[in-house]
């Protein structure tokens, strides 16, 4: 078994695919994905107004936004109001913020409404949300303001006025997971998951060669047991899985840095998922036909695995008939092991269920696998 | 005493019998010939023998041992060389023979000097820690012979080792199943090319359509078989005057080939009456005896057709 084990190990490390299949890929979609959601919650929302006013109340409203975290004014000088309206009308600008003439003398006659002017493309409804929100925010505050100067006009203390403004309904934002959720959280386990069940290319290559090429005939005629040479070729596959999620993690680690968390619990968790992928892989190489055949039912298995078990998104964004699927594929339990304990703090006394339910779906491929293995040396005499 | 004993040994594929009724032994020692043309049923009689495949019905005993209930015996007294080059080409030869050399349980220091040995047999010493894939067919073919003898099988079962190979390789397998003879190795070889047998091999048998046709050692089959005769050109013999001891006469585009049951006698004969007639032979020679004529009188086909 030891000299089957070797032999693979070197093959595969010889082999130029192995390495692109399962290490440089999976690391490709991981900077991509990463680099292309990563930026999305630490980029500016533009705001792009147009101040028609030109006062002292009006650039004190702008400075408000400009304080803002996250928000970011644009202003096209060389654009009239029309032109821009235009642009909204195009689909080339989203918004605009227009501050009409006679918002300062409307904000300090105190009995007119001070208006300002939103305009925005109908299809564009998700993008404007936030500046509608931090818009609301501002007026809020200006009513606050307002009431504050009118309670105290009428003879409140500052203590009255504040207990009087202080909302009746207060909701504090309490964080249950110690690590935060960033999309590195999701993209380099989800990857990890999905290129581990790659490696059945690999092995589905394998067998076929060696059926094809005379090789496994030669076996035979050896004192080699036929379970030793499965088992051998099987236990080769996993570590060259261990290897791969090993670079990956720790790749996603010092690269993106991605918290581990109980790295114990990640190590049984990967251990799992390489007999899982690679145990359905030894099933899949025996039962197939042909490399061809293999492939397809590798492809399919992967990427059907990675859309409903959660690897590609957010589990918790997918509609709920696909959830209900994907509970059934090893892909979601391995990325929900994985994110129990990267996100949430999870240790092996949290995640036992997915080890339990990997090392299954292994052990099934493992039973498969035996039970097709003596028809599959029989047929491979050549 | 026979190392190998086969006996009534059958096999179908699908709706294709294989092998019908296969009988034959193998003296120690020798080297054994299998000769006919492809798909005659050869390689399935050394599958059964080396127990990569089981026979339908008949027994096949190697060594004593019953190919299909000992065959693990066997399997470590036994060396099998496929028709198919299984190498791993990304491996160095060294990598492949360690390969090969564990499967047999040779380990260790044992398992290197062996490697060194077979290497130095093949003569591919220098070549050692080269990738296979670097290797032209015929060194592909030797090390692929050498993987068969690192275990030192008492039996060597070779099919078709010379497939395709360049005559120096062609030459290192030769010498070194003489060399294996020599030390007492029981070889059986299977071939299409009856030069190989004729060459190589003490005992053969004829194999064709799943059965076999005859067996023996080469000289038995060709006294037995072959026609002593005689090929003479001689312009002004459009046709053959009566010579002595004349079985039959056959014309050939360049003259003709007298078969007969006294060489020396119809020879003389020949000289004596072209003398007498002034004829101007141009070509007298003994034909030499082929195995090739000898499968034709068996099969009625060429084995090259």
């Amino acid at each position: 078994m030891k000299t089957i084990i070797r032999k693979e190990v070197q093959l595969l490390l010889k082999e130029k695919g192995t390495f692109f299949w399962l290490f440089l890929l999976p690391i490709l979609f991981i900077v991509m994905f990463a680099s292309i959601f990563g930026n999305i919650g630490g980029k500016d929302i533009a705001i792009q107004y147009f101040d028609q006013d030109k006062t002292q109340a009006s650039e004190q409203f702008l400075n408000t936004i400009k304080s803002i975290k996250g928000f970011e004014l644009k202003a096209d000088a060389d654009l009239t109001l029309d032109e821009q309206l235009q642009k909204i009308k195009d689909g080339k600008q989203s918004s605009l913020l227009v501050i009409p003439k006679g918002f300062e003398d409307a904000l300090k006659s105190g009995s007119a409404k001070a208006d300002l002017d939103l305009y925005h493309d109908a299809t564009a409804d998700q993008e404007v949300a936030p500046i509608q929100a931090v818009l609301q925010n501002i007026a809020t505050n200006y009513r606050e303001g307002k009431l504050n100067s009118t309670l105290k006009a009428l003879g409140k203390t500052e203590a009255e006025v504040q207990q009087i403004l202080t909302p009746p309904v207060n909701i504090n934002d309490i964080k249950e997971n110690a690590s935060k959720l960033d999309m590195v959280s999701q993209v380099v386990p989800g990857y990890t998951v999905m290129f581990v069940f790659f490696i059945m290319i690999s092995m589905v290559r394998s067998f076929i060669k060696e059926k094809e090429s005379g090789m496994l005939a030669r076996l035979r005629c050896t004192p080699l047991k036929p379970l030793s040479y499965l088992i051998g070729e099987w236990i080769s596959f996993i570590l060259i899985a261990l290897i791969q999620c090993t670079v990956l993690l720790a790749f996603g680690h010092f690269v993106y840095d991605l918290h581990l968390g109980d790295v114990f619990a990640v190590a049984l968790i990967v251990l799992s998922l390489a007999i899982c992928g690679t145990g359905i892989g030894l099933a899949l190489s025996v039962w197939v036909q042909s490399e061809n055949q293999g492939i397809a039912f590798t492809q399919i298995f992967t990427m059907g695995g990675a859309i409903v078990g959660g690897l590609w998104f957010p589990f918790d964004l997918l509609p709920d008939a696909v959830q209900i699927v994907g509970r059934f594929t090893p892909q979601y339990w391995a990325q929900h092991g994985l994110q129990d304990v990267m996100i949430r703090n999870a240790h092996l006394a949290d995640v036992w269920p997915t080890l339990l339910i990997l090392l299954g779906f292994g052990a099934l491929g493992l039973a498969l696998a035996v039970t097709r293995f003596k028809k599959f040396m029989l047929t491979a005499h050549n | 005493m026979s190392v190998i004993e086969v006996q009534g040994l059958t096999k179908t594929y699908a709706n294709k019998q294989a092998l019908q009724d296969v009988t034959f032994s193998v003296a120690g020692g020798t080297c054994f010939g299998l000769l006919g043309p492809n798909g005659a049923g050869k390689s399935t009689t050394m599958k059964i023998l080396t127990g990569i495949i089981d026979g339908d019905g008949g027994t096949a005993k190697v060594l004593g041992l019953d190919a299909k209930r000992e065959r693990g015996q066997i399997q470590r007294k036994v060396g099998y060389v496929p028709q198919e080059i299984t190498l791993y080409d990304k491996l160095s030869a060294y990598d492949n023979l360690l390969f090969f050399g564990e499967l047999y349980d040779v380990k260790g220091k044992e398992l290197k000097a062996r490697i060194a040995t077979v290497l130095e047999q093949v003569g591919l010493t220098d070549r050692a820690k080269d990738a296979v894939q670097t290797f032209s067919g015929g060194m592909k073919r030797r090390i692929n012979i050498a993987a068969a003898l690192l275990h030192q099988p008492q039996v060597l079962i070779l099919d078709e080792p010379t497939v395709g190979i360049d005559p120096q390789s062609r030459n290192h397998i030769f010498n070194m199943i003489r060399q294996l003879k020599e030390q007492g190795v029981t070889v059986i070889y299977s071939t299409h090319y009856m030069e190989e047998v004729e060459a190589l091999c003490d005992d053969l048998a004829i194999i064709d359509n799943g059965r076999v046709v005859v067996q023996g050692s080469l000289q038995e089959l060709l006294d037995k078989y072959v026609q002593q005769a005689i090929f003479v050109q001689a312009e002004e013999w459009a046709e053959l005057p009566a010579f002595t001891h004349v079985k039959a006469v056959h014309q050939e585009q360049r003259g003709h080939i007298v078969e007969t049951d006294n060489l020396l006698e119809t020879m003389q004969s020949i000289t004596q009456t072209a003398l007498q007639q002034g004829v101007n032979i141009r070509e007298l020679e003994i034909v030499r005896p082929s195995l090739e004529t000898v499968f034709l009188t068996l099969t009625g086909t060429s084995l090259r057709d």
